[in-house]
């Protein structure tokens, strides 16, 4: 069909094209980048195994890259908290995909092992904190302040540790809506057709499946039975008050979602970003349905930059760090502890939204048949 | 007035009135169509351009030009984009024409290979192909191409993302070619080019190409808008093109995120304009 | 030198191979880990995912699924040929460059922005809403998320009729006419059977495209219209449901089905409207 000499010409161009990129694996496992005092990053699980903080801080500044994921700025105060590791530090920080999921991290962590461009450091979910684990995925480490992060919050070997968390809460325009509902029993009124809207739909989006959660404690379940809230999502689709719509600060400013069920310290930053647009954004914890969750924090365990990944925890767990997460509205897990040394920024913590009593936690049992039942029923609820 | 005497011959009136009727029904296809596409369009650009407190304002859209990256994811989704229809166009078009000429029993595979990207999201796609990906890393490992299946993933330019386009532009590249080979007599033209004595090549290059230029050209202005508009997969398997790139610098910032899909359409639209002027697509007669 | 016609045969497999060779390796092993995935449970192989996949909440999505994409490319494909039909004759070039380059645009657009475009005009705080009198959640119903997808859906046809349009000869137009017959005679003996085959070949891709759109209806509609789309990218992309992999591949193996469905409608529709055209 060609020529010799043209067929020729390609076979000799696709052989460069192959060989240009030929190389088989370099043989040895990764062994990880080591210090000058001869310390394995990837391997160490304190910063006593680096020889002291400020060791670790070295070894991390000569790595000078960290790579996180699915870290949205005005989630938990994220944007500052990234902000100021970077000034603390000059450790640049590349946040990839801000709205990614939990399950997106951990397939990022999976499909990337052994690349330059896996993430190394997770926030994820409780559930897939557990799951991550479970599957090896993770680099046990035990930060400074290890010991006083309550029992229940943390992995025994440090594999993931909770960072932050919040209430499932009811957010309000203010001006649109003459009286802001406070408890699930309020969302049901009439007068708030078409405005009651979730932070997407809770087969996909945690804080929409923790919001049918606080419904149905709300509703007469219990951590056992969330039945009751699928129900009361039912009724309330059938009253008309649902809004489909997923809550983004797009829709809020545009009307269209002027309640929405979320996070507290979603709900409680989105009050100064839209108070610049005039709308004045109230959060109240619903006082029949309270559910308190936790997100967990975890080191990739083929992390590129250990030393660096190491050192974002520490500074997570430092005062200053989950000072930073207050500011954006979220509970730190060391806030029992700092309140009672005083290294919490009082300030602060004053303007946390107000909530009564002490959170309780299903366990991960609870909460896996909990996801089953609404995986099974939801769909059939809300689309009927 | 003058009166009709019944004399006129019906004829020249005849045409009149059915291309006034043809007029009046394309502008009333052309009004409702303006409607329906542009009343949307405009109520985002309202609420992009004005805020209670600020009034009319395109600060948004400075914003974003202005912003880090933006010539540099630009630049990456337009190699990727020119990539893309490279290789596109050079497996499908003898492969339509070969299955078209000589083997038209091979026309129904080629209708389903190239229909079954559509029905696969693209979700399930990246999940496949990560999983192929993470297997074949493994797999390959002591062999050479295992630095091959490495740079296929480079950032720099990912050839694994220009091997997911085409996979997933497969579908419209050929249903217009098929539409373009179908209105022109392909079999006829050929037989006539190789009786004359011409080479394949040539037959392919000065007689073929050039006949289906409209269809080759509606091929690759729809292969460069889903390029530059591809969100799901990019962003799956990590990498920051334009598309995802205007996402993550939008942030949660309601006016910038929407201002930045307008203006996403606005510049993808000019440089499509931009390239059908430039390679001057022509009307057939 | 015309060579020997013998050649004919084995030059089409070799015409198509490289095609055939790149879809076996970027599509064909996504594929087959895939089909591997949806025949997984707890590591074992095993039919009890697709099994599920066809029972309850999941059959409803599938249905809802395959319900709105027909309709969108029945109504898309209709809409969309009389725009390319009016797009195709005007008289202005400008007009014609910019309506087919903008359909390009719009034929790939989709996701967040399109629904918030929606929300923004026919949203219970819409623009239009309030004079036109919609009662609320009109937009997040079956109908609704239609009116949406055709927003994508009429630039599709329009782009793949035009090429089509272009083909039909005014000569033809001429001969009609000069024979007596009307307008509608001339569409339906003359142009519509010359078309038919384009016609059928943008329906179908319609369907597919219509069939497998998740980010809007996930950013506007929720769970509220039953799609199984939804579904899939719940399992496999989310921040509740773990371990439901598997499931999204079975279901994503029921896609393909229906898409198999389709184009064994299909092809035999293909090759009989087509057949005099050769």
């Amino acid at each position: 069909m060609f020529s010799p000499r043209a067929r020729a010409a390609g076979v000799a161009a696709a052989l460069t094209l192959v060989t240009a990129a030929c190389g088989a694996a370099p043989g040895t496992q990764r062994t990880g980048q080591t210090s000058p005092g001869g310390v394995n990053a990837a391997t160490a699980t304190s910063a006593a195994d680096f020889g002291g903080l400020d060791k670790l801080v070295e070894a991390a500044k000569k790595e000078g890259t960290l790579h996180v994921i699915a870290l949205p700025p005005d989630w938990a105060n994220y944007g500052e908290i990234i902000e100021k590791f970077q000034a603390k530090y000059g450790i640049k920080i590349e946040s990839e995909t801000p709205d990614a999921s939990s399950a997106d991290e951990i397939n990022a962590v999976k499909t990337r092992k052994g690349q330059d461009r896996a993430p190394d450091v997770l926030d994820l979910g409780q559930s897939f904190a557990l799951s991550g684990a479970g599957e090896g995925l993770f680099a046990p480490y035990k930060v400074q302040g290890f010991d006083r992060i309550p029992e229940g919050q943390k992995e025994p070997t440090g594999l993931w540790v909770n960072d932050y968390g919040g209430y499932v809460s009811i957010g309000c325009d203010a001006k649109k809506i003459t009286t802001c509902p406070t408890s699930y029993k309020d969302l049901l009124k009439p007068e708030y057709k078409g405005k009651v809207a979730m932070n997407g739909n809770p087969t996909k989006a945690g804080s929409a499946f923790a919001g049918v959660y606080a419904a149905a404690l709300a509703n007469g379940g219990s951590f056992d039975d969330i039945q009751p809230g699928i129900d009361f999502f039912k009724k309330l689709k059938d009253a008309g008050n649902y809004n489909p719509v997923e809550t983004t600060p797009a829709t809020i400013e545009k009307g269209e979602t002027q309640i929405s069920i979320d996070w507290d310290y979603n709900n409680a930053a989105y009050a100064p970003q839209m108070a610049g647009k005039g709308i004045d954004w109230k959060v109240n914890v619903p006082t029949d349905g309270k559910y308190f969750q936790m997100y967990a924090q975890a080191i990739n365990k083929d992390a590129p930059h250990p030393a660096a990944a190491r050192l974002w925890q520490e500074y997570l767990y430092s005062a200053e760090g989950q000072n930073l997460f207050l500011k954006g509205f979220a509970r730190p897990v060391l806030l029992p502890a700092m309140t009672a040394d005083g290294t919490v920024d009082k300030a602060l913590a004053g303007k946390l939204p107000q909530v009564e009593g002490e959170p309780t936690f299903p366990t991960s049992r609870q909460v896996d048949a909990a996801k089953a039942k609404l995986a099974g029923g939801w769909d059939a609820a809300i689309s009927g | 007035m003058v009166a009709l005497t019944g004399l006129e011959p019906a004829a020249p009136t005849a045409p009149a009135a059915p291309a006034a009727r043809a007029r009046v029904w394309r502008g009333v296809v052309f009004l409702l169509a303006a409607l329906y596409f542009l009343v949307p369009l405009g109520a985002s650009l309202w609420y992009t351009l004005y805020t209670p407190a600020a009034g009319v304002s395109f600060a948004p859209y400075g914003e974003l030009l202005a912003a880090e990256g933006f010539a540099r994811s630009l630049l990456l989704s337009l190699g990727l984009a020119a990539a893309t229809i490279a290789v596109v166009l050079l497996l499908a078009l003898p492969a339509m024409l070969a299955v078209r000429l000589f083997a038209p029993r091979l026309r129904p595979v080629m209708e389903v290979l190239c229909t079954l990207p559509l029905v696969v999201p693209p979700i399930t796609f990246v999940a496949g192909l990560a999983t192929s990906l993470r297997a074949g890393t493994d797999v390959l490992a002591p062999t050479p191409f295992w630095a091959t299946i490495i740079a296929v993933q480079d950032p720099g330019f990912p050839v694994v993302l220009v091997l997911a386009y085409v996979v997933l532009v497969l579908p419209f590249v050929y249903r217009s070619l098929d539409a373009g080979l179908r209105t022109m007599d392909v079999r006829t033209l050929v037989e006539a080019a190789r009786n004359l004595g011409a080479s394949w090549p040539y037959v392919l290059l000065r007689v073929v190409v050039p006949n289906l230029r409209p269809a080759l050209a509606s091929a690759s202005f729809l292969t460069l808008a889903l390029v530059l508009g591809e969100y799901t997969v990019a962003s799956l398997l990590g990498y920051q093109p334009f598309a995802v790139w205007i996402v993550t610098v939008s942030g949660s910032r309601g006016q910038l995120s929407v201002a930045v899909s307008i203006l996403s359409l606005l510049i993808i639209w000019l440089l499509l304009l931009a390239v059908s002027t430039v390679f001057g697509r022509e009307r057939k007669s | 030198m015309s060579r020997p016609r013998s050649s004919g045969r084995s030059g089409g497999w070799l015409g198509a191979l490289p095609l055939l060779v790149f879809f076996a390796l970027v599509f064909g092993v996504p594929a087959v880990a895939l089909v591997a995935g949806a025949f997984t449970a707890q590591g074992r192989p095993s039919l009890d995912n697709l099994a599920l996949s066809l029972r309850g909440g999941y059959l409803t999505a599938l249905l809802g699924s395959v319900k709105l994409s027909a309709v969108v490319a029945l109504s898309g494909a209709v809409l969309g040929t009389f725009l390319a039909h009016a797009v195709v004759t005007s008289r202005f070039r400008l007009l014609r460059e910019a309506v087919l380059t903008a359909s390009g645009v719009l034929a790939n657009f989709g996701g967040v922005p399109l629904a918030f475009f929606w929300i923004a005009t026919l949203g219970n705080s819409g623009v239009v809403s309030g004079p036109a009198g919609l009662p609320s959640g009109a937009l997040y119903t079956f109908w609704g998320l239609a009116v949406v997808y055709l927003y994508f859906s009429i630039p599709l046809m329009v782009l793949v009729m035009a090429p089509a349009l272009d083909g039909l000869r005014p000569q033809w137009r001429e001969a009609a006419a000069n024979s007596g017959a009307t307008a509608w005679h001339y569409w339906r003996y003359v142009a519509l059977p010359v078309l038919a085959p384009a016609m059928l070949g943008g329906v179908v891709l319609l369907f597919g495209s219509a069939f497998s759109a998740y980010a809007t209806a996930n950013a506007m509609v929720g769970t509220v219209v039953p799609l199984v789309t939804l579904k899939i990218a719940a399992a496999l992309t989310g921040d509740v449901l773990i371990g439901y992999e598997n499931i999204a591949l079975a279901l994503s193996l029921d896609m393909i089905v229906v898409a198999g469905l389709v184009m064994a409608v299909y092809l035999p529709l293909q090759r009989r409207t087509s057949r005099w055209l050769h």
